[in-house]
């Protein structure tokens, strides 16, 4: 009962925010499909990313550096189409710039047996500072910009939910019905039972990454569609709102198996009905980001209630 | 002897884990200077109960008294302080902090002169309480995490013995100790036993419990069945009242024969490794079909020998061979059709916070996809259910989570993730360590039919009395060396064996 109130507890948050949208919406006389579409443009590249960071928090890592993956990926992506006009070269290379990234990070930890978040922090000042050297030399120095023109076509909710639709029916494929997804899950649970398994520990934490890059790509090349003109602040706010979006969304800190592949879908759009609630409730941002921790640290510490509960004997 | 007044006593207590009934109007007590055997069936409710005196826990329902006044300890540092302590079954230290700040855990304060805690201090004290239980060896100084499980079990001890308890309850801890763990423990309930105090002592190990202890009360299904008096003690009657019937069918192997295969499944040649438990200039030969028995004291290069067979381990020297083909890993040993059962079973075994499903599927990923690729629930689901049924495993269902399973049961998912991926060679560090007889039984019935159908087994153990029973042959470890090898049908007894390994 305990396990079935944890397990359905986000998604539970979640109508309930969406119910509690529509309501204030409707007595606030708000145009709530409006509204809805800034909701979902909002949370798309959050919830790209995210859903192929879970590959990442199942091995019960932590890798702080998607965000500027995205910038970096995004940016050198834009220099692509500006340099051939080819929408397909941005696109592949937005993919394989995070690709790489994504195997840096992972090859980086497992050759200096290091935890990931330590090499993902020095991946993130590496990153943010090629964010800075890529726009001051490509760009006006302040910017690299995408023509609309280019890309415009593409702004629209239709591809950027197939794009989310696709990707996720990926990821949850990979996750649910290969040996990738329980092997990860084995892994975060006991790496040394797994190793013990027959399972190859460096082999599986490159492939999370690389799985994961690909979010990042995409998540890139949706950020230029949204807004075209790359400056340093493009993706600044995803990596942050990637951490909370997987807390948000159910799942638990030390990854392993009571990891969900759906938690960062749920947990995206959560934040986002959450903070235009609190926007149609005039609340300013600093009472939003208040609010936002409480909820942050109320799920955490049911989720870590559960586990203590689990270790008294029997 | 003149029986000495009570201690501690426990009324009508109940106690629930949802639908499961751990306990049912358990009443036990305990006097002054009584060393207290508890025996039953893994989740038969001994740890519940002791669990709750020592304060882990509250019952449902019951009353406790302790010292003439009523006992209702909010937690266990409480109960210490009390007079109560307890040696858990799990691993009870934290690995990342020295040995004296895991004695001193909840109480490193009193060392502390203004805002700085005096370490030297504090390691000396440690030190000599570690000495006075004669664990010397452990540097109080020292990591906790770099000890073995042994170690850390005496540090655990330590903790306990430093608050000089009333009552000790001593919970399944001998089966993760060697001999001399064990000798610790025992002079320590004696010692305890003539100063007028009083242990609660839990085991599967029928020999200990019976020397060890002055009475014995068996638990079964969360009641008291009965309670012996040391005069009442006999094997078969306890061993009657646990299982609730006689034991059916043969404990050991019935038959004496250990005539060996001509094919050779796996071969180490010239092996020698570097380590803690190292292994010098090994050869040995497992045939198809022959159940090795490999014997020694702890640290004898034993459990490291088990690692090396299954590729966890890769010697400096020497090679494995596995049907012609040198052993590479642990997944190659997979391919290779070997499973491997750790002594450590919930460090290196399972996945605790992790579901029954899981954890057997684990093993046979690869054969539930079919191609390798694509699982679907249905496959996963007739896999697992398909080893729970023929382990005959007691769980709610295939969701519920590992770390809710008695021992026996957690050991028999592990079996599960092993035999039924269909492995051609188990390799089994002390299989049957820490689980009861009934399960014993059937893990050597399984062990015995997986003989018969030619499959060869590498069982490792401390236990003189499961190799004689159950190996064609037995290999004698000593400093890493195999000192002597002894055929079934020579009929070894435990003494030959003992003389080679000291």
């Amino acid at each position: 009962m305990k396990k079935a109130f944890t397990n359905l507890a986000p998604i539970a948050g979640l109508l309930a925010l969406i119910i509690l949208y529509f309501v204030l919406g409707t007595v606030k006389d708000i145009n709530v499909t409006y509204g809805l579409k800034t909701i979902f443009n909002q949370s798309v590249v959050v919830a790209v990313v995210a859903t192929g960071a879970v590959f990442i928090y199942t091995l019960g890592s932590f890798d702080i550096s998607l965000g500027a993956s995205t910038a970096v990926s995004a940016l050198v992506g834009g220099m692509i189409y500006l340099k051939t006009e080819n929408i397909w070269l941005m696109f592949l290379t937005c993919i394989g710039v995070a690709i790489l990234v994504a195997l840096l990070n992972s090859v980086l930890a497992s050759v200096f047996n290091l935890p990931v978040f330590v090499t993902t922090i020095a991946m993130l000042s590496v990153l943010n500072a090629l964010v800075l050297l890529l726009i001051t030399i490509n760009g006006t120095g302040d910017e690299i910009a995408v023509p609309g023109s280019g890309v415009g076509f593409l702004d629209n909710t239709g591809f950027k939910l197939a794009v989310l639709s696709f990707y996720f029916l990926f990821c949850l494929f990979c996750f649910n019905f290969t040996p990738i997804g329980r092997k990860e899950k084995l892994l975060g649970g006991n790496p040394l039972c797994a190793k013990l398994t027959g399972i190859d520990v460096g082999k599986y934490s490159i492939i999370a990454f690389v799985l994961c890059g690909i979010g990042v790509g995409l998540g890139a090349f949706l950020s230029i569609v949204y807004a075209p003109t790359l400056t340093r602040n493009t993706a600044s706010s995803v990596g942050m709102d990637v951490i909370i979006a997987i807390v948000f969304g159910g799942m638990p800190v030390s990854g392993g198996a009571k990891s969900k592949i759906y938690a960062a879908l749920i947990g995206a759009f959560s934040m986002t009905f959450l903070s235009q609630i609190m926007v149609m409730l005039n609340l300013n941002s600093g009472v939003g980001q208040m609010v936002k921790a409480i909820i942050f640290l109320a799920v955490v510490f049911i989720a870590a209630g559960e586990r203590s509960r689990k270790t008294l004997p029997r | 002897m003149e029986k000495q007044e009570v201690i501690l006593t426990v009324e009508h207590m109940d106690k629930n884990f949802g639908s499961t009934k751990a306990l049912r109007d358990v009443t036990l007590s305990i006097r002054k200077g009584e060393i207290r055997g508890l025996i039953g069936e893994n989740g038969s409710g001994k740890s519940t109960v002791t669990s709750i005196i020592a304060g882990m826990q509250k019952a449902d329902r019951g009353q406790m008294t302790y010292e003439g006044k009523s006992w209702e300890p909010s937690s266990m540092i409480e109960a210490l302080e009390q007079g109560i302590g307890m040696i858990v079954q799990e691993s009870g230290t934290v690995p990342g902090i020295t040995v004296a700040e895991n004695i001193f855990l909840a109480d490193v304060d009193r060392f502390k002169t203004g805002p700085v805690i005096d370490r030297k201090k504090m390691n000396k004290n440690a030190q000599d309480i570690l000495d006075q239980i004669g664990a010397g060896d452990i540097d109080a100084a020292h990591i906790t995490g770099i000890y073995d499980i042994q170690s850390r079990k005496l540090i655990e001890i330590a903790r306990v013995m430093r608050k000089s308890p009333q009552i000790l309850v001593v919970d399944e801890t001998t089966t993760a100790l060697s001999q001399k763990g064990r000798d610790i423990i025992y002079s320590i309930m004696k010692k305890m036993k003539k100063e007028g105090k009083s242990v609660f002592f839990i085991s599967h190990d029928m020999e200990e419990i019976m020397e060890e202890c002055d009475t014995l009360t068996v638990l079964r299904d969360g009641v008291i069945i009965r309670t012996f008096e040391k005069e009442e003690f006999d094997e078969d009657a306890i061993k009657e009242s646990m299982i609730g019937r006689e034991l059916e069918g043969d404990y050991y192997r019935s038959d004496d024969e250990g005539r060996l295969t001509d094919e050779v499944v796996m071969e180490l040649s010239d092996v020698n490794l570097v380590g803690a438990e190292p292994l010098i200039d090994l050869n040995l030969v497992l045939h198809k079909g022959e159940i090795l028995g490999i014997g020694g004291l702890s640290h004898c290069g034993m459990h490291s020998l088990g690692k090396v067979m299954f590729g966890a381990l890769h010697p400096q020297e020497g090679k494995v061979t596995v049907w012609g083909r040198e052993l590479k890993d642990e997944a190659d040993a997979m391919n290779l059709g070997i499973g491997y059962v750790s002594k450590d079973r919930d460090t290196e075994s399972l996945v605790l916070h992790a579901p029954i499903r899981d954890n057997i599927a684990a093993g046979g990923l690869d054969k539930i996809s079919g191609n390798g690729f694509l699982i679907t629930p249905k496959a996963e689901k007739d896999y697992v259910s398909e080893q729970i049924k023929n382990l005959e495993i007691k769980c709610q269902d295939m969701n519920q989570y590992v770390s809710a399973l008695s021992g026996g049961n957690k050991q028999k998912v592990v079996f599960g993730k092993w035999v039924g991926r269909g492995s051609d060679i188990l390799i089994l560090d002390c299989p049957t360590r820490g689980i009861d007889i009934g399960v014993k039984q059937s893990m050597y019935q399984l062990m015995s039919r997986m003989k018969k159908e030619g499959k060869s087994i590498v069982i490792i153990s401390e236990e003189m009395a499961e190799l004689i029973g159950m190996a064609d042959r037995i290999v004698i470890l000593k400093d890493g060396q195999s000192r002597c090898e002894l055929m079934r049908q020579d009929h070894p007894q435990e003494a030959d064996i003992i003389k080679y390994m000291i």
